[in-house]
């Protein structure tokens, strides 16, 4: 509990504007059960999403792979995920944008939108595929290789008493022949 | 009591620009690595394994990028009342920017880059 104090404090905030809500503010009681609810929801979701935000700014939950080709040779950012970035970005602040002008969602999101984020993630998609696809190792550099010819791969993982402190070991041991029969 | 949908919007508006503003941040003080962004890797011919190159496929799809996201914030920002609607030949160009560049990557990762492929044959017909 200690290690998420952020989130009780941000639960308990909740519960108490949702109370305030209920018990201060006048009105007819069903109206006031519902805006309870909707202010609730509403100062939960904001102050998740400020834990999130916080916790990247400060680096505790890290982004700096976030552009970063998985099985390149160079380790570089990857172009298409760039492209995703951008355009992500571009249609997101277009969003805001249109809600602040017209104090409304749009009504419809035209079709050329949704061809431009398809492009961009289809190009993301069909990259990843060739980069995984032209690996040498076979793998995509998220550590998910295939087992050597001829060998063998054994994983075991051990998990300890809850009196021993509940550790969960994972062990992998990879031979690279066995004998058949 | 004041509507929910304007606090809910307000809300929306915070997050998403805080996070825009964040990878931002980030993408500027190299928080996140730009390093590499115009390299891509090649196919050895001869000999086997891989190297870096500069890829012109990844240099014409940044460019494309750049003046796509351009012109639809420009688009937007003239008229924020509504999505603008993206004219069919500039998704045909973007389309063939992407597919320009997936092929060139397959190409260079499968097969090695044109110039080594060409001397290599240049070499046998010899």
């Amino acid at each position: 509990m200690r290690d998420n104090i952020e989130f009780w404090a941000s639960l308990v905030l909740a519960v108490v504007v949702a109370f305030v809500v209920a018990i201060l503010v006048p009105g007819d009681p069903d109206k006031k059960v519902v805006w309870a609810i909707e202010y609730g929801a509403l100062v939960i979701t904001f102050l998740f999403g400020f834990m999130v935000l916080a916790a990247i700014a400060s680096g505790k939950i890290d982004i700096s792979g976030l552009l970063e080709e998985k099985g390149s040779t160079s380790g570089g950012a990857s172009m298409s995920r760039f492209q995703l970035l951008i355009f992500t970005f571009v249609v997101a602040i277009s969003l805001l944008l249109i809600v602040v002008s017209k104090s409304d969602f749009p009504k419809v999101v035209p079709a050329g939108i949704l061809t431009l984020l398809g492009i961009s993630a289809t190009t993301y998609a069909v990259s990843k595929g060739i980069q995984s696809g032209g690996s040498d190792d076979g793998s995509d550099g998220d550590g998910g290789g295939p087992p050597p010819p001829g060998g063998t791969v054994t994983h075991t993982t051990v998990v300890a008493s809850p009196e021993a402190g509940g550790a969960v070991t994972h062990t992998t041991v990879v031979n690279s022949s066995t004998n058949a029969g | 009591m004041p509507n929910v949908a304007q606090f809910a919007a307000w809300e929306g508006i915070i997050l998403v620009s805080g996070l825009c503003g964040i990878v931002l941040w980030k993408l500027m003080t190299g928080g996140i690595s730009l390093k590499c962004l115009l390299y891509g890797d090649a196919r050895v011919v001869k000999g086997g394994g891989r190297k870096s190159y500069f890829s012109a496929g990844r240099a014409q799809m940044l460019m494309t990028t750049v003046v796509s996201a351009g012109y639809f914030l420009l688009q937007v920002i003239e008229d924020p009342t509504q999505f603008p609607d993206i004219p069919t030949p500039f998704l045909i160009a973007l389309g063939g920017s992407s597919a320009i560049y997936l092929g060139g990557k397959a190409q260079a990762l499968y097969l090695g880059r044109l110039r080594d492929l060409a001397g290599l044959l240049d070499r046998r017909g010899q």
